[in-house]
């Protein structure tokens, strides 16, 4: 288990790898190389051509003047330039895509490995959230991955274009250009990356106040405290602001480096020019150069201030691939313990108990999902903390209290529970959660598309598609136990009579051969769902 | 709403022109550099003119990078401005009618803080940059036409088919992404879709094939993505085009007209000083309009959060506290919710003093009562009858009772004299201090069993922050209990007072809540079968 994780981490350091080898990311460089060169030298010959054309005037020699090379330099650089920046932009973005989709489904594997009790604390809350957003990072610093060779590129003609001025220029310049990213790097840690923390944590710190106070709404409305908690949520506002501004600042910093370099550099190459006795002509193509040298670092240098939070995105994506190498137990048999209550192989027990007691616990501890229920639960003598997920998995189809249903037809959703199933097996499940007549009343069917979270559907809607989810789980996947939790709820009386009728036709019906039928736990509320059930355990 | 977006940007005027004005001092920057390098150039061998042309070019490098840092500096104050007027605006009735509006907080607390700071980069970047497009190109061709009429003229020519470029390429952008945007979007929603689904997936086994459609989908974004990118890149590739093509047109020019070769009789005679200065200023011209298109995504974010941030919320009815409570009761009440979903109809008489309890499954209405009960949501069927008076202000106690930074005192004072101001009132500066010495809040401190707690920290004048730290989950239910307590309402609705509670604690609070139903008419939505057995009305919903 353990190499096959680290694999599934070597594999995400080989993604991003591959991105930046990709055939697109090469021809972005290529192409970004092309447009800085470009770049520098519309500006360089320009000025050359310039200075010369007006030297040759002046001196009567304009016959003599070569201005068709010149000329058309700075055609084709015009050309090149605007060419290369669309396709440099368009292959980033092309190479980012190919990369985002391996990540995705790379990241995504790399999860589905990991036991669901070590990286349940990862999906919670804005879980989700944050690693889509480093991948997000990642994406960025793919899209920007070829202004480092741009950089040297333009970098590198820029000095070989104050050559012919002299090697003092030719120096100062090379020295000039090395020290931007150097200092650029310095400002970006001096003053870019703190602040940028501390609005992250800032904002972290609002949203986290604000969910708490809303979940106090009620008492907000009923007392008249909208504005006082307002006010209390502006002034932590205000902390956040007062962090993004002083980043805004740094940033500031950051690209005054390049903004005043620019001008700097260009006047001590006219200067290193004019002292060592060089030409107006080659000065004049020195000192543009300089200035378009140092714009060709643009891009580069900008991103040092990303440089921390692409690193952060890093290392949060590959601290997921952890490994959970645990001596795992082995279960002999199906039968369950459940708090001191024994369950042959098809046995059928309710939980019931007040909201909190930890029904629900107990269920999604069954199912592998979370390792804190208090209680002793065993599956074949074996406490199911120390069986493995997978093997966990296998015995239960749960269809838990707050199911997530994913966004795509309700066909989709069903189909989430065994590979193979045709539509008589989905209406079979459907009939016996009550829903069939829903779906059948729906535009599609069963090609109706549900949005994210099924937000079209009613909460009771939501739970039966769940249970017929994890009914498909037992038939299709030959799994011998049934976790329900408040399968009932939102339901009226009539309806939910019927369901535990069919139900229970259904439970007797099914079953891996026992002749026992499927086993069942079922968390409820409800009265009438306990006619499910031969035994009955109150938490 | 961009347009309501932009006001309020522009609200902040004062900083907007803050910006404005610095990105001006930055294109006199870029005279500085040019004239400057002109000097150096055009009189090549003149000491006087050639150190002053090297120092105008030095000191430009500082100007520039001053006036571009404050001019980020003053947009940023814009839109630190506009966020503060945005949340002063919203965040009131936000909070105020969550509870009746009943979203899921997640989307909430985006609308509070995500779309809040989306709106940044609008008023930070893009706003004060476009009003510097605007100006800063002809301040550069004017500066250009000092030294060459004829150069200014050619950038200022090439300005046409740059705006018919950016019409034609907008439009077949805006088609493109017409035609891709909801699928791109639908399509990259799957991955954190099904991310959060991961547990259910993986239960029942379907990580390859839902690792499959994950693939896919994502190879059907990148396709789709780049086919937009195709199009929509072309405006900046025509912005480009024309800012290199205005650079190389205005050189050749110049470089003709040095060797005076040009094809026809110009109307001036350049020196190489005055070609020099209009050569290093071109690229000035379209660089306003290119730091503008890099802002462009700032603008697209704005107002998607501004037209999610626009949605009307609906006003609060403002209950005065009444004086006496004499009962009230509900008949053939329901209140309906989001796709055709009733709760009710039920009855329920709340007597002048003593507990009601309303019971039944997580989800079968019995905050709903709670909430008819103080108004916040309207009856669809039914009335609901006072039996003195109007519909009164009442007390809540929630499952998480509200904690602000401030003293214990000032916590539970929280619901005192703020009846009769509407939910946006302010006026409550005099309350902290003075809620340590109340009289009401030491009782109902006393009365809602805090004593251990105020004993254990110090006294009401206790500081307690935001988040309640140090407060246990019963400590803080009984804070909601006192709070309750102290407004000095008559009715008093309780949500779950009880749950998720120990035994002990939970017993304790039990017996707080029945001997407070001796002098009030107390309702409690609850499981706790202890406590509804001690009711003297009980109402089970279905």
């Amino acid at each position: 288990m353990s190499g096959g994780v680290g694999a599934v981490a070597d594999d995400m350091a080989a993604v991003m790898m591959g991105a930046l080898r990709s055939s697109a990311v090469r021809r972005a460089r290529l192409v970004a190389v092309a447009a800085a060169l470009a770049g520098v030298a519309l500006l360089g010959v320009a000025g050359w051509f310039l200075t010369g054309a007006a030297l040759a005037g002046l001196a009567g020699a304009v016959a003599a003047f070569n201005f068709l090379l010149p000329s058309a330099t700075i055609r084709l650089s015009a050309v090149v330039r605007t060419g290369g920046r669309y396709f440099e932009r368009l292959w980033s973005h092309e190479a980012a895509l190919g990369a985002l989709a391996k990540v995705r489904v790379g990241l995504f594997s790399t999860l589905a490995q990991r036991d669901p009790r070590r990286v349940r604390a990862l999906m919670l809350g804005d879980g989700v959230a944050r690693l889509t957003g480093d991948v997000d990072v990642l994406e960025d610093a793919i899209i920007r991955s070829p202004a480092r060779p741009a950089a040297l590129a333009g970098g590198v003609l820029a000095v070989a274009l104050a050559l012919p001025a002299g090697l003092a220029p030719a120096l100062v310049l090379a020295a000039g250009l090395l020290a931007l990213p150097r200092v650029a790097g310095w400002v970006a840690a001096t003053f870019v990356d703190a602040p940028a923390e501390a609005a992250q944590g800032r904002a972290a710190a609002l949203k986290a106040m604000v969910v708490d106070q809303l979940a106090a709404s009620a008492e907000i409305a009923v007392f008249g405290l909208a504005g006082r908690v307002s006010e209390a949520v502006m002034a932590e506002a205000a902390a956040l602001d007062a962090a993004r501004m002083r980043m805004v600042r740094g940033e500031g910093w950051l690209s005054a480096v390049l903004v005043a370099g620019g001008p700097m550099l260009a006047a001590a190459v006219a200067m290193v020019a004019a002292l060592t006795g060089a030409g107006a002509a080659v000065t004049a193509l020195a000192a543009l150069a300089a200035a378009g040298g140092v714009e060709a670092q643009g891009a580069f240098v900008r991103a040092r201030g990303r440089d921390a939070a692409m690193a952060a995105a890093a290392a949060r994506l590959n601290g997921l691939s952890g490994a959970d190498t645990i001596d795992w137990a082995m279960p002999d048999g199906d039968a369950l313990e459940i708090a001191g209550v024994r369950l042959a192989a098809g046995g059928r027990l309710g939980l019931t108990g007040l909201s909190g007691s930890g029904k629900t616990r107990i269920i999604e501890t069954l199912a592998g999902w979370r390792a804190d229920a208090p209680q002793k639960l065993l599956l074949g003598g074996v406490a199911v903390g120390d069986v493995r997920f997978e093997y966990l998995a296998q015995r239960f189809a749960i269809a838990p209290q707050a199911p997530a249903l994913i966004a795509g037809t309700v066909a989709d959703n069903l189909r989430l529970a065994a590979a193979g199933l045709d539509e008589a097996d989905l209406w079979a499940a459907l009939e016996v959660a009550c829903l069939a007549d829903d779906v059948r009343a729906m535009p599609d069917g069963l090609a109706t598309w549900l949005g994210e979270g099924a937000g079209e559907l009613s909460g009771g809607q939501r739970k039966r598609l769940a249970l017929a989810r994890a009914l498909l789980a037992v038939t299709g996947g030959g799994r011998p136990w049934l976790l329900l939790d408040e399968p009932s709820e939102g339901l009226d009386a009539a309806t939910e009579a019927e369901m535990v009728r069919r139900l229970g036709r259904w439970l007797d019906h099914t079953g891996t051969g026992t002749g026992a039928g499927t086993g069942l736990v079922v968390a409820t509320h409800r009265p009438a769902v306990l006619a499910l059930v031969e035994d009955v355990r109150d938490i | 709403m961009s347009a309501g977006l932009a006001a309020l940007a522009g609200g902040s005027g004062a900083a907007s022109r803050r910006a404005l004005g610095w990105w001006i001092l930055d294109v006199v920057g870029a005279l500085l550099f040019a004239g400057g390098l002109a000097l150096t150039i055009g009189c090549w061998g003149g000491l006087v003119p050639v150190t002053g042309g090297l120092l105008s070019m030095a000191v430009s490098g500082l100007v520039r990078a001053v006036a571009q840092a404050r001019a980020a500096d003053a947009g940023m104050q814009g839109a630190v401005a506009m966020k503060a007027a945005l949340r002063a605006e919203r965040l009131p009735a936000l909070f105020g009618s969550a509870f009746a509006r009943g979203r899921l907080a997640g989307e909430d607390a985006a609308r509070a803080v995500d779309q809040i700071e989306a709106t940044e980069g609008f008023a930070a970047r893009f706003e004060p940059l476009s009003r510097a497009a605007r100006v800063a190109p002809m301040l550069v061709a004017g500066a250009v036409a000092v030294a060459s009429p004829v150069a200014a003229g050619i950038l200022l020519v090439t300005l046409v088919p740059f705006a018919v470029g950016m019409v034609l390429a907008g439009g077949a952008a805006r088609v493109a992404a017409d035609r891709q945007l909801g699928a791109i979007s639908r399509l990259n929603g799957v991955f954190a879709d099904r991310l959060r689904a991961l547990a259910e997936i993986r239960s029942f086994g379907a990580e390859p094939r839902v690792a499959r459609q994950l693939a896919s989908a994502s190879d059907e974004v990148a396709t789709r993505t780049l086919a937009l990118f195709r199009v929509a890149f072309v405006s900046g590739g025509i912005l480009e085009f024309l800012a290199a093509l205005s650079v190389a047109l205005v050189a050749l020019y110049c470089g003709f007209n040095l060797l005076g070769l040009l094809p026809f009789a110009p109307p001036e005679k350049l020196g190489l000083t005055a070609a020099f200065f209009a050569l290093a200023l071109a690229p000035e011209f379209y660089l306003p309009m290119r730091r503008l298109a890099a802002a462009y995504h700032d603008r697209q974010t704005g107002e998607a959060a501004a037209l999610a941030l626009a949605e009307d919320l609906p006003p609060l009815p403002v209950l005065a506290a009444p004086a006496v409570f004499a009962g009230v009761a509900l008949r053939g009440a329901a209140v309906d919710y989001e796709r055709g979903v009733r709760v009710g109809p039920f009855d329920l008489a709340v007597p002048a003093t003593g507990l009601v309890a309303i019971m039944g499954a997580t989800g079968s209405g019995k905050s709903t009562v709670l909430a008819a009960l103080a108004g916040l949501r309207p009856l669809a069927a039914g009335r609901m009858d006072w039996t003195a008076g109007g519909a009164a202000a009442v007390a809540w106690a929630g499952q998480r009772p509200l904690v602000m930074a401030g003293t214990l005192a000032s916590n539970i004072a929280l619901g005192r004299d703020n009846s009769g101001r509407d939910n946006s009132g302010r006026d409550n500066s005099g309350c902290e201090n003075l809620a340590e010495d109340d009289p009401v809040v030491a009782r109902a401190a006393e009365a809602a069993g805090l004593t251990a707690l105020l004993a254990g920290r110090g006294g009401l004048a206790a500081h307690i922050d935001a988040a309640g730290s140090g407060l246990s989950g019963g400590e803080r239910r009984r804070l909601g209990v006192a709070r309750v307590l102290a407004s000095g309402r008559l009715l008093l609705l309780l949500d779950e007072p009880t749950a998720d509670l120990d035994a002990a604690t939970a017993a304790a609070l039990r017996a707080t809540i029945i001997d407070l139903a001796r002098t009030h008419a107390v309702v409690v939505a609850t499981h706790d079968a202890a406590l509804a057995a001690a009711a003297d009305v009980r109402l089970v919903m279905p």
